[in-house]
């Protein structure tokens, strides 16, 4: 059972163990433990961000990326409603830029929700949360033009993004605009770091929610991440020291060669 | 009972046999639609809406989620379990409610565009230039859709069709190509500004490139090949840039890129969780209580 349309007997049990430890820390943090976050410089540069927008009188740019609705892209929106209710409060305005219709209503409907949070319902303009084109490139060529005809002081580029990401940025980086930037997506951070001032980049990217609102939910499922991955390093030397010792002590038709044949399953 | 409601629910998403039924069930579809969403919008509260898209959201998640870890077993050479059978009509459900969204995307353009040209803003030459393209191009793909040609097709196209390839493969295509052949010069120009050294990282970063561009060319192969491929334990064939550069991107790239992707992975999980089981509260499912 190797295919990966079912899950096998070892996916079944570390998704289980896995899941049961992130909601465990939610639940632990839920009930008031304290839990600490290590600063990430990334996320700490947004409220500089959306401070520069403010006191240059200029508007926000803000991208979710290419993809539709995923857990990418949803992670991008939680962090767009938390540069809304930060600019709200200064009255910026913020200009979002979609690629996927379907990612529309849900940014309009976020955005809209963190107007209300923030007190300023009446800051909110329907035409500011925007569908820009499906297409890639003429995504990036729409989306630079926003920025350039609004003169945008900062742009947030949070999502997924392919070979449209260095026209964005480097465009934006000739506008002047403060830019931070954040993708799970290893391919594109080399291009993010080149072109932008702050970059969120591979777990980090998923710390976001928790890092910025502080709520005990998030925090304790960021924290419920990094126990799981901690085991999971843990497993991986663990495993790797096992199969490197059975396969050179475990003669064939042995329990121990039955063993490996086993972890080399469920691998 | 369960038997009669399989029969009328097979009678009622049977294909369509004419031109007529299908007119009709489009039409039928698209009114039964709206009823339902604008009942859904005026008899639910924002309470109601809340509930019902947690319930939708953790519905569809437990779903997908059951279908991939319940124990399956091999029928007619696939893995199958008692869900296996629901996933492609659950498919085309999520692809139908995207194509709705396709109508807010084209309303939103509409909408955006045609404030431009109406108040007559700054650039609303370019709104109008959008409405134009929108509408040639709509009916164009619509023609080239349903005018059927011969095959092997006529030397001469049918004006439609003909117009269709010259917008199209003459005009779009070659646009998106030529947007494409910029990141050549943004690739140079990023490049220049990361490789500066003003920093150790910076300046080991500038040496790791070096390294690896050269390894990928001739020129690098050139001006190491007086090293021996054979010789002591085979370190000094290691220093030949082809080897060193393949060094790099095996043995320093590939383990940090796998390292970003393994911490990704947990943290798209922990996500899928917070959102499945409506944890994510600030954003999507209402305010932290």
């Amino acid at each position: 059972m190797n295919s990966l349309e079912h899950a096998n007997w070892f996916m079944r049990a570390l998704f289980f163990t896995l899941s049961a430890v992130i909601v465990a820390s939610v639940l632990s943090a839920q009930r008031g433990r304290a839990m600490y976050i290590r600063r990430i410089p990334g996320l700490s540069a947004i409220e500089e961000a959306v401070g520069r927008a403010t006191e240059m009188g200029k508007p926000i740019f803000f991208s979710p990326g290419l993809a539709g609705i995923g857990i990418t892209t949803l992670q991008a929106l939680s962090i767009l409603a938390h540069i809304v209710r930060l600019a709200a409060t200064h009255a910026t305005r913020i200009i979002v830029g979609t690629a996927d219709a379907t990612v529309l209503p849900v940014a309009e409907e976020a955005v809209r929700e963190a107007y209300d949070s923030a007190g300023r319902p009446e800051l909110f303009r329907p035409e500011d949360v925007r569908f820009v084109s499906d297409s890639q490139f003429a995504y990036a060529l729409g989306s630079v033009g926003l920025m350039s005809r609004d003169q945008t002081a900062t742009n947030f580029f949070f999502g997924q993004f392919f070979a449209e990401a260095l026209i964005l940025t480097e465009n934006g980086r000739s506008l002047g605009a403060l830019q931070v930037a954040g993708t799970p997506d290893p391919v594109q951070i080399p291009f993010f770091i080149a072109t932008c001032d702050y970059v969120v980049i591979g777990d980090e990217y998923y710390a976001a929610s928790a890092y910025l609102t502080r709520e005990p939910t998030q925090t304790g499922s960021l924290v419920g991440q990094d126990v799981v991955k901690a085991g999971l390093i843990a497993l991986l030397i663990f495993g790797l020291g096992l199969v490197t010792y059975l396969a050179g002590h475990a003669p064939n038709g042995t329990v121990l060669s039955h063993l490996l044949t086993l972890l080399k399953a469920g691998s | 009972m369960w038997r009669s409601l399989q029969i009328g629910l097979s009678q009622l998403f049977s294909p369509a046999h004419s031109t007529g039924e299908l007119v009709a069930y489009v039409v039928g579809a698209l009114l039964a639609s709206v009823l339902v969403l604008a009942l859904l919008h005026k008899g639910l509260g924002w309470r109601g809406k809340r509930r019902l898209t947690m319930a939708v959201t953790f519905t569809a998640g437990l779903f997908f989620a059951l279908e991939y870890f319940y124990p399956v077993r091999m029928v007619a050479g696939r893995q199958r379990n008692f869900l296996t059978d629901y996933i492609q009509p659950a498919n085309e459900v999520l692809a139908i409610i995207m194509a709705f969204t396709v109508g807010l995307g084209i309303y939103s353009l509409i909408q955006v565009h045609g404030r431009n040209v109406l108040r007559q803003r700054r650039g609303w030459c370019n709104s109008l230039a959008f409405f134009l393209s929108m509408v040639v191009m709509f009916g164009f793909t619509l023609a080239d859709n349903y005018i059927k040609v011969s095959d092997p097709p006529p030397a001469v196209l049918p004006y439609p069709k003909a117009s269709f390839e010259i917008l199209f493969n003459g005009l779009f295509m070659p646009l998106q190509s030529a947007t494409f052949s910029l990141l050549a010069f943004y690739i140079a120009s990023a490049a220049y500004r990361a490789f500066r050294v003003r920093t150790l990282e910076a300046g080991l970063m500038m040496a790791a490139a070096f390294v690896v561009m050269l390894g990928q060319v001739p020129i690098g192969a050139w001006l190491t090949h007086s090293l021996p491929v054979t010789g002591y334990h085979g370190i000094p064939a290691f220093f030949r840039l082809e080897n060193l550069g393949e060094w790099v991107m095996t043995w320093l790239n590939t383990p940090a890129q796998r390292g970003i992707t393994f911490g990704v992975a947990i943290g798209a999980l922990a996500m899928s969780l917070r959102i499945w089981l409506s944890l994510e509260r600030g954003t999507f499912f209402s305010e932290q209580s």
